[in-house]
């Protein structure tokens, strides 16, 4: 599945919606379900507030691949990118009270595999469907 | 998401329920700061009908901690789902918040 999406925080829910529903449909596990959900709607809001800055003339491209077990989701904004690896760690004391910082951090700890490409535009992250990885 | 409140002795207990996430979270800041009315609040955030919170969701109650430390109040969090108390175990804010599995335990735990 590929979509190119308007830069519009209201069009995060549909599709995270959209996808959550395909992963019902095929019985996945809720707990997997979940980390997906809350990976993909944190990549989509960085890619459309970060990366294409809120935008409306930018869009978001993705794209979602369903293996048997796994799943691969493609997110890339038209921004300017980021190094993924030059951000602060949240979870650090002196950041715990940031306000801002855990969309990434979320994405690589409840996604299986998260790579950054394109100079950080592009977030290529896969999950297995399957309870024995959890 | 839906917010409603009550008022035993001096604390308030405000339950949530739906998501905590973008959309939703702007609304749950203005209704808690409403409830900070001066020193010394004592607020307990019963999550036990939230089944979905994001990183905003997580924010905003970082913001709504924040506002209450400024005044010498106190936050308690309690009934989280074990994927939502998983969400603050991976980003340490287990070890920010005060979190109790029940709202009696949270109540308790201001005496």
């Amino acid at each position: 599945m590929k979509k190119i999406i308007e830069n519009d925080s209201h069009l995060l829910k549909e599709v995270s919606k959209e996808l959550v529903n395909i992963l019902k449909e095929k019985n996945v596990d809720e707990d997997i379900i979940f980390d997906i959900h809350v990976a993909f709607e944190e990549a989509l809001r960085n890619a459309m507030i970060h990366g294409n800055r809120n935008e409306p003339d930018k869009k978001v491209t993705i794209e979602i691949e369903i293996k048997e077990n796994l799943v691969v989701i493609c997110v890339e904004d038209e921004g300017e990118g980021f190094d993924a690896g030059k951000l602060p760690d949240p979870t650090l004391d002196e950041n715990l009270l940031k306000e801002s910082g855990r969309g990434v951090y979320l994405i690589n700890h409840l996604m299986d595999e998260a790579i950054y490409e394109s100079g950080g535009k592009k977030v290529v992250m896969t999950k297995f469907l399957d309870k024995k990885h959890l | 998401m839906q917010i409603n409140s009550e008022k035993k002795n001096d604390i308030s207990i405000i339950r949530v329920s739906g998501n905590v996430d973008i959309q939703t979270s702007p609304d749950m800041k203005k209704y808690l700061d409403k409830e900070i009315t001066g020193e010394n609040n004592k607020i307990v955030i019963d999550l036990k009908d939230v089944d979905y919170v994001d990183s905003s969701g997580l924010a905003t109650l970082v913001e709504v901690l924040k506002s209450l430390r400024a005044v010498s109040g106190k936050l308690k969090l309690t009934n989280l789902s074990p994927k939502v108390k998983g969400l603050f175990e991976i980003t340490k804010l287990n070890n920010l918040f005060d979190i109790y599995g029940d709202e009696e335990e949270a109540l308790n735990s201001f005496e």
